[in-house]
């Protein structure tokens, strides 16, 4: 099914190229070419994956729970700016110890700005959705402060504002030698996104605290019923997602830029909603629907370069995706209905 | 004092209240109807680019105004097929329409104007109350405000009306309390729900109209910036009431305004950092959703997808 819904957004992204005047084949192998057709591509790709497949699971730890977690950009941003701060505050620490300090200042800064979202559905009834949409923008403006003329502003920084370069002992490595691609920017978050899915799995299939957040997202009362307190529950889950969110924004601030910019990795937290979507919120899917993302951002920009289709149509796409995916929702509600039973069409 | 309450403050807080508003209105109508709407953003998206597209490919400004009103009407009816008839995640839809729309009108604005935009289009004009330039202050701030400003103030009037003082207003509120009550005394949860959905499309396309139409006279790709989102916040803040949900619009709009007349201003020596100013209103929603400012309580059906029984 997920597959049907990527084939007929892809036909309706060709529709829309037509009717614009170009030629969908042309644009299509554009894209294609420029997602995966060197090694140069297929590791530009990659970096996008990387952050996509952590802030898709942080959606999708909080939809297993039940809850909808548009906050996933603004935690990711908090994430990037507490490593911005701890990379650029003690640059003469090893690696070995800078490294990890600036991953776990990540992880807790975006766990804990997501469990306010989670604090406040559970003491007081307050929609998640709203919190978060809200909580994003309060970060745009904290983030203009702090990056223009606030406390992490970089002295003398030309252009776009942006904070004081991390130490060395901060940034992720390289993991392609320039030998095999030259220029590539894969760094060693690849290490740590996949060490994430495998977390992920562990955490949800494998502890009894992912039993009871499972059991929480598919009926907070009969959990209740059985014991376990869905608020409580609601919190940590909402920490845990925005840890993981963090660590997209580490990632980016360690593997990318070893610096944080203003108006930084704009739209990987809603592009994420998407990812958990079409991989059905388990680990596999997920990393498969970031890599299918990371490869049409990616090759939408090459697509706009060399077939000149806008690569704006790569949301188009993405959008119908997602809309034939509720679509599908649907189609099983009304297979229910008629007595087929769910499992059949999954 | 001239830079916090001045007729240029205050007027500005208008003209920049006026987008919200009309989301906010939007807003009202479909969640008191009990279908919740985010895809606003989106409808707004699309008035503000299919608006102006008429406007350059036209040349005329009110029909404008009608294309973009309905550019956001036909984006909100799919909201309404698949959150009224389908019964989808409306969430997950109006996620989903966020997107269409800023992929959309980013990929139209591209193919049609490339890197330029649509220049020398005819604008919606001001609304010229010369007899009030004598007035301190008050010729100021209303002097000179755009026709949609107007629109919007006389929509919060009638729309508070409708919705309190009029039968059709009653019904509308109970299918978003209680449809199942609504349903057995005869009333038409889906159509109602339907014209809802409908409705805040088109009213939140009209604030998009409004900023490429009337304020700036071209468009960038993702243009509303959060407006259709701001205007959800104002929409809880305001409780669901049009008169509140303008309320609340103009506070949002006078932190705009003051983020803009404030910049680069110190008190003593301390610099004020505008941006910060400009989280007060996200602020202020959290903690007026969460009940710390007066406790808002949505419509008891919000957001949730009505079955009747005998189908």
């Amino acid at each position: 099914m997920p597959i049907v819904s990527v084939l007929a957004a892809l036909l309706a992204g060709a529709v829309l190229i037509l009717i614009s005047g170009s030629n969908p084949i042309r644009g299509y192998a554009a894209l294609l070419r420029g997602a995966f057709g060197s090694p140069y591509n297929i590791t530009e790709t990659l970096v996008i994956a990387v952050p996509l497949t952590l802030a898709g699971i942080s959606v999708a730890v909080a939809f297993r729970t039940g809850l909808f977690n548009i906050g996933a950009q603004g935690q990711l941003l908090v994430g990037a700016l507490a490593a911005g701060w701890t990379g650029a505050q003690f640059p003469e620490l090893p690696g070995i110890l800078l490294l990890p300090l600036t991953l776990v200042s990540a992880v807790l800064a975006g766990g804990a700005w997501g469990a306010i979202a989670g604090w406040l559905k559970a003491a007081r009834g307050v929609n998640e959705v709203i919190t978060t949409i809200m909580q994003n923008y309060t970060v745009v403006f904290v983030m203009h402060w702090l990056l223009q003329n606030g406390p992490m502003t970089a002295p003398n920084a030309a252009g776009t504002p942006a904070s004081s370069p991390i130490g060395a002992g901060a940034i992720l490595p390289i993991i392609i030698p320039n030998e095999i691609v030259p220029l590539s920017r894969l760094h060693a978050g690849v290490v740590l996104a996949i060490a994430a899915v495998v977390v992920f799995w562990f955490l949800m299939w494998r502890t009894s605290l992912g039993y009871e957040l499972r059991a929480v997202g598919l009926g907070a009362r009969a959990a209740a019923q059985a014991g376990i307190d869905p608020r409580r529950r609601m919190v940590l889950v909402m920490f845990i997602a925005g840890g993981f969110a963090g660590l997209a924004g580490m990632i980016q601030v360690s593997g990318l830029f070893h610096r944080v910019f203003d108006g930084f990795s704009a739209g990987f937290g809603f592009d994420a909603i998407a990812v958990a979507l079409l991989g059905k919120n388990s680990p596999v899917g997920i990393t498969l629907a970031a890599v299918l993302f990371a490869a049409f951002a990616r090759g939408g920009t090459i697509m706009q370069a060399d077939a000149g289709v806008s690569s704006h149509l790569v949301e188009v796409v993405e959008a119908t995706v997602l809309l034939v995916i509720a679509a599908e929702a649907i189609v099983r509600a009304l297979a229910v209905r008629r007595g087929t039973p769910a499992e059949a069409l999954a | 004092m001239e830079l916090l309450i001045g007729a240029g403050v205050i007027a500005a807080t208008l003209r920049l209240a006026t987008p919200i508003a009309f989301a906010a209105l939007g807003g009202v109508i479909t969640e008191r109807s009990g279908v919740t709407n985010i895809a606003l953003e989106g409808c707004m998206l699309f008035g503000a680019f299919f608006g102006i597209l008429a406007a350059d490919k036209t040349g005329s400004a009110p029909l404008a105004v009608l294309i973009g009103l309905l550019a956001g009407t036909v984006l909100a009816a799919v909201h309404a097929v698949a959150s009224v008839t389908w019964r989808a995640d409306q969430i997950v839809t109006g996620m989903a329409l966020n997107i269409l729309a800023l992929g959309v009108t980013s990929y139209l604005n591209y193919e049609i104007y490339g890197s330029g935009v649509p220049s020398g289009v005819p604008l919606l004009p001001a609304l010229n109350l010369d007899f009030l330039a004598g007035v301190p202050f008050v010729g100021g701030v209303i002097g000179h405000q755009n026709v949609l400003v107007w629109l919007a103030l006389v929509l919060v009037i009638v729309l508070q009306l409708y919705m309190f003082r009029t039968v059709a207003g009653l019904r509308l509120r109970a299918v978003g309390e209680h449809p199942r009550a609504a349903d057995t005394v005869g009333i038409d949860v889906r159509r109602t729900r339907y014209w809802a959905v409908l409705a805040s499309g088109g009213l939140a396309a009209l604030g998009g109209v409004y900023l490429t139409v009337a304020d700036t006279g071209s468009f960038t790709d993702g243009l509303t910036n959060g407006r259709g989102f701001i205007g959800l916040a104002a929409m809880i803040f305001g409780r669901w009431t049009p008169v509140g949900a303008l309320v609340a619009s103009l506070i949002f709009g006078y932190g705009d305004a003051l983020s803009v007349s404030l910049q680069g201003v110190s008190i003593g020596d301390l610099r004020i950092p505008v941006q910060l100013l400009s989280t007060i209103p996200y602020l202020l929603t959290i903690l007026a959703v969460a009940g710390f400012v007066g406790r808002s309580r949505p419509p008891a059906a919000d957001g949730v997808p009505y079955e009747s029984e005998g189908h």
